[in-house]
């Protein structure tokens, strides 16, 4: 792997809840390549929140990081004390946009001012050239006749124009690093599609990285370069995207991509992972998926899986990768995944921008 | 947005009219009406046909009936009333017919003449305060026999000092616009409110002069008057209205009949105290309270907090009467004044205890509230959102979760500032200070109907427009907030 721009080694974040400990993230360890896109997908609470905020040190305040390492532009995250050291790194060199637009702008501020306060403070411009920029930005990011709303108000605004604005304000200090939070989970169908556009654009134009964070895997077949899945506070396979599509190893990804509503067939019930998610309270005894999973084995639930690699850009934790372990298929509904798909956007279906 | 504020109006108009309606019919119909005389030493001393007389003048001043004499009644039926007034005659005996047919009860004092009365009901009762309550001047004010020749007119001329105003001849008052140096340094007399007269305590005074008088003994100033005598007075000229009987001393004074003068007392009235008392405090409140709640916000859990929290619960825990005798022997050991009078109005330390006292029994509330709208705040997606773009954790604060939390806040402000004419009691009683705090209850034991009436007033009025004015004030502060009539308009939005 050439330049990762961010490099995770091994981290671990435990957050404290009423006096007990939960281990959020448990050992992980990722190369963010520079220019792609990365998309991590997985279930609510497998942890992919919390993975990003330790990028920024935006955990929760009973949170924090107990091993590890972030590296970035030479320098350990996980070193930083103090905000201050923080606040080089956040919004100006790593940015986030969250999902909820409609609660991510103050609502009693104007628009022009959230935009040109992070110019100010992060380029040390005046306020008429923080304006001049922001204008721009808001051109940029599809707000027409922005010169007159920068004045306004964002009750003022739609779902659609305050991510775009949300948009702007992240991509206001040219960030090395965009972690996009659920972008378009709040919007509507048409809007996520030009949000994700708009999205793909800005990333050539001002050329950062981009780490979708999704449980859409429509989203994340149409925007993703790599894909990591993550499960009960690990990635547990990571691949391009034609890997985890079409060549997925562990049995998780394999009930992820059975669970696509669009794979359905009229008449028949749509798929669904039995079970719940492991409690990250207890201390999690050999593969978390196990008790879930139609193919555990035995060592399932004694050891935890090491990471195989089963090609130069391609890797899963699953002793289904063991040389020892038996062969096994995969379910049948994503053994033909491409076809499938390619069936289905004949039929007229926007496939991948659902 | 005019029209929001004209329908907001109207409601509050509408408002205190229900209110002190109810009020008025409440006083004049479930209160005993001879309990009303039984604190009038006079009337109490008054023997036979004088103490009937009395009485029925007192009710018919107060507005519980219609009184009219014999000579009333003669008076609206012939011109020559001499006839009439034989006891007896045709023409007296048609009058006191007329009369009881009209519904008037006839009675005779021990001579023999006539004398009549009808009670009012209630809906006479309350078109007479309403249909009375504001007055405006004009140049036929002034009714007088003994003196025909009265100029009846409005004119622009020049006070005692010099300086323009407003006068009139033939009105009630003699100055109807005019300017000095106190506090809003325009004054008018020209509408005013006339909510009847103070009756037992300040007797014969309109209520409006008794809440408004000044205190303590009056103050004399050097003056010069019409005639051009320079003297040393207590009046104040520019109160001047039309007397009907001078007496030589006003003669000496003044070159015409505007002579009725109020007088410069020592010490502020009772509302003003009131007033000074519940401004000062309020603003120590607020300086101290507001900074003090953030402090616990922005520090929560931790030790300035836990301070805090105490702070407020025993406070709150505590009765005040407790608290305010606490902090009075506290400032007693300082060598501060226990009662307002031993050291008076002159002196500041007279001040001090009971300002902070009052300070701080309105600061638990602001401070729990600041508190915890500032933690609202903190909690909310934007403040995440702002930590992400980089701002600093006092940036959030002071740029993005204050101004959202004191919105709020603002609201109650109108109310607050206003409101401080409502005295304090408990704190006033406790200093003896003269204030309104204790004006409403004496006003309703001593079957001051009129007060009780008037406090109403003023207390419901003042109540109304002052959350108005905080509903306005929101529109300033929140973008949010927009006066529409309409339901459903244009309120988008959190």
């Amino acid at each position: 792997m050439k330049d990762p721009i961010l490099s995770v080694k091994n981290i671990e974040v435990k957050f404290k809840v009423r006096d007990r400990v939960l281990t959020a993230i448990r050992n992980i360890s990722l190369d963010f390549e520079e220019h792609k896109v990365v998309a991590i997908v997985g279930e609510s609470g497998s942890g992919k929140s919390v993975f990003t905020k330790t990028f920024t040190g935006m955990l929760d305040l009973n949170g924090e990081v107990t091993q590890g390492e972030i590296w970035f532009e030479g320098k350990n995250l996980c070193e930083f004390k103090t905000d201050a050291e923080w606040e080089q790194i956040r919004g100006k060199k790593i940015a986030t946009v969250f999902q909820d637009p409609m609660t991510s702008l103050n609502p009693v501020r104007t628009i022009g001012y959230q935009i040109s306060e992070v110019i100010i403070k992060h380029q040390g411009k005046s306020k008429a050239e923080a304006k001049k920029e922001a204008i721009e930005l808001m051109e940029k990011v599809g707000i027409r006749d922005a010169e007159r709303r920068y004045d306004e108000y964002p009750f003022m605004y739609s779902g659609g124009m305050r991510q775009r604005i949300v948009i702007a304000i992240a991509l206001a200090c040219h960030p090395k690093i965009l972690i996009c939070d659920e972008p378009t989970t709040a919007l509507d169908v048409t809007i996520q599609a030009q949000i994700i556009k708009l999205i793909k654009d800005l990333a050539k134009e001002y050329d950062f990285t981009t780490i979708y964070i999704t449980h859409d895997l429509g989203v994340v077949a149409n925007v993703a370069d790599n894909v990591a899945v993550m499960y009960g506070g690990q990635i547990i396979e990571y691949g391009t995207v034609e890997d985890i599509f079409y060549d997925s190893r562990h049995p998780y990804t394999w009930g992820l991509l059975s669970s696509l509503p669009q794979l359905g067939l009229k008449g028949e019930k749509l798929f669904a992972i039995r079970g719940t998610p492991p409690s990250l309270f207890n201390k999690i005894q050999g593969d978390a998926f196990a008790p879930r999973s139609n193919y555990a084995m035995k060592i399932d639930f004694l050891k935890e899986p090491p990471v195989f690699h089963v090609s130069d850009t391609h890797w899963a934790k699953t002793w289904l990768l063991d040389p020892r372990a038996p062969k096994v298929e995969k379910p049948e509904a994503i053994r033909d995944l491409h076809e499938r798909m390619v069936e289905l956007t004949k039929k007229g279906g926007t496939y991948g921008k659902r | 947005m005019a029209k929001y504020i004209l329908t907001r109006i109207v409601k509050a108009c509408l408002s205190i009219f229900v209110v002190v309606s109810i009020v008025i019919v409440m006083l004049f119909t479930m209160i005993p009406r001879t309990k009303v005389m039984d604190l009038d030493t006079s009337y109490r001393k008054m023997t036979g046909d004088n103490k009937t007389v009395y009485r029925l003048m007192r009710y018919d001043q107060l507005g519980y009936l219609d009184y009219v004499r014999l000579s009333d009644m003669c008076k609206s039926e012939y011109d020559d009333v001499t006839a009439c007034m034989i006891n007896g005659s045709t023409e007296n005996k048609a009058v006191i017919e007329k009369y009881e047919s009209n519904g008037y009860v006839i009675e005779y004092l021990r001579n023999g003449t006539a004398y009549g009365y009808h009670d009012y009901n209630i809906l006479e009762l309350v078109w007479n305060f309403w249909s009375n309550l504001i007055v405006v001047d004009n140049v036929n004010a002034v009714q007088d026999e003994n003196n025909p020749d009265l100029e009846r007119k409005i004119y622009i001329g020049t006070d005692y000092n010099g300086v323009p105003a407003v006068m009139g001849s033939g009105t009630t008052h003699k100055y109807l616009i005019y300017f000095d140096s106190t506090f809003p340094f325009i004054h008018q007399n020209w509408i005013t409110f006339n909510f009847g007269i103070s009756y037992p305590t300040k007797a014969g005074s309109l209520t409006t002069d008794v809440i408004n008088e000044g205190q303590g003994a009056q103050v004399s100033i050097l003056q010069t008057f019409p005639t051009g005598v320079e003297m040393e007075s207590p009046y104040n000229q520019h109160t001047a209205k039309y007397k009907y009987t001078l007496d030589h001393l006003d003669m000496q004074k003044f070159n015409d009949n505007y002579a009725d003068c109020t007088s410069y007392y020592e010490s502020p009235s009772m509302v003003n105290t009131s007033y000074i008392f519940g401004i000062i405090s309020l603003i120590i409140a607020y300086v101290v309270a507001l900074p003090a709640g953030m402090s616990m916000a922005r520090n929560k859990d931790q030790l300035i907090d836990k301070i805090g929290v105490v702070f407020i619960n025993v406070v709150i825990a505590m009765p005040s009467l407790a608290l305010i005798f606490f902090i009075r022997q506290i400032g007693a050991n300082f060598g501060l004044p226990d009662k307002f009078p031993l050291l008076g109005f002159k002196d500041i330390r007279s001040y001090i205890v009971p300002m902070i006292i009052l300070a701080v029994l309105s600061m638990p509330s602001l401070m729990t509230w600041m508190r915890r709208y500032m933690i609202d705040q903190s909690n909310s997606d934007y403040v995440k959102f702002a930590r992400a773009k980089g701002l600093s954790q006092r940036e959030i604060f002071s740029k993005h979760i204050m101004k959202n939390a004191i919105i709020p806040i603002v609201n109650g402000i109108p109310a607050s500032v206003i409101l401080c004419i409502s005295g304090a009691l408990i704190t006033e009683s406790a200093f003896a200070i003269p204030g309104m705090g204790k004006m409403l209850p004496d006003a309703i034991s001593k079957m001051n109907n009129n007060m009780v009436i008037t406090l109403t007033f003023i207390f419901a009025a003042l109540s109304i427009f002052s959350i108005l004015i905080g509903d306005l004030l929101m529109v300033v502060v929140d973008p949010r907030i927009q006066l529409a009539t309409k339901k459903g308009g244009k309120k988008n939005g959190k």
